[in-house]
């Protein structure tokens, strides 16, 4: 683990773990941060945040068009389905490889669906990303 | 672990629409002190290439918007770019052989693991090292 992560974040990030709302990717992504990049993995998880619900709320009006081009569709979901991989968002990244599945069929119904479910499962872990960058924050600001 | 060679360091290009992707690649090329530059998709990357640039290694994403990668490696080797260690990455099924008919050196899948970039770097470095010594 980041010896520049205080270990109230990463108990949170073990939690998570353990929840298999994240996979071993994430803890890959905390090996990468070191003195010389010390906000890395702060960086890469707002990003991931910020990404993901410009792309729910795109995929949100894809799918309330007349006609859905799923094309379109697929290919925001695939970016999800990427940016989730490469932080660890095991949860988010299955659910993005069954939306891909509806897309491929065509099927309205069946994208409606897991959009509903993948708005449910983003949130969960971006929420959980925000409140453990906050205790990062605090933990920093303490020790000033 | 080091990625200079006779003081010259490894000179990779991303090739990638996604922000986070290219972040975390980023990342882990300047563990091995890559000197990096990134394009948004294949167009730009092509773009580059006409510039005269040179690289020794290329990571191109497969799914892009204005110029996919597969397309883009095609230009590219067209420019006469044969000797640059082209590795396609990429999350979906059949990605791979989309890759290999365009003539990628490598595929990897996503999301690439710092051991096989690693890897990856110290062969291209190993070829640099041969060919100083030609």
């Amino acid at each position: 683990m980041a010896a520049t992560m205080k270990l109230g974040t990463l108990g949170h990030a073990a939690s998570m773990l353990s929840t298999g709302l994240l996979d071993e990717q994430f803890q890959k992504l905390l090996l990468l941060q070191d003195g010389s990049d010390p906000n890395f993995v702060a960086e890469t998880i707002t990003l991931f945040c910020e990404d993901g619900e410009r792309t729910i709320g795109e995929l949100t009006k894809q799918l309330d068009k007349r006609c859905v081009n799923f094309d379109e569709v697929a290919a925001f979901v695939h970016k999800l389905e990427g940016g989730s991989a490469t932080v660890g968002a095991q949860r988010v990244k299955n659910t993005c490889i069954q939306f891909l599945e509806f897309c491929k069929e065509k099927s309205r119904d069946g994208c409606l669906k897991t959009l509903d479910t993948l708005r449910v499962v983003f949130y969960d872990v971006s929420g959980k990303f925000k409140a453990m960058l906050q205790l990062e924050q605090q933990q920093a600001e303490a020790t000033k | 672990m080091t990625s200079y060679v006779e003081g010259y360091p490894v000179k990779a290009l991303i090739i990638e629409d996604s922000a986070i992707e290219t972040m975390v690649l980023s990342a882990m090329l300047r563990k091995f002190h890559c000197e990096i530059s990134t394009a948004k998709n294949g167009k730009e990357a092509v773009q580059m290439f006409l510039e005269g640039k040179k690289f020794d290694i290329i990571f191109c994403d497969k799914d892009m918007p204005i110029m996919s990668g597969p397309e883009a490696i095609e230009k590219i080797r067209a420019l006469g770019e044969i000797h640059v260690k082209i590795v396609g990455v990429s999350v979906g099924d059949n990605a791979q052989e989309a890759f290999m008919r365009v003539g990628v050196d490598e595929f990897v899948p996503k999301p690439m693991k710092l051991d096989v970039v690693g890897a990856i770097i110290q062969e291209v470095i190993k070829k640099k090292k041969n060919n100083e010594t030609v």
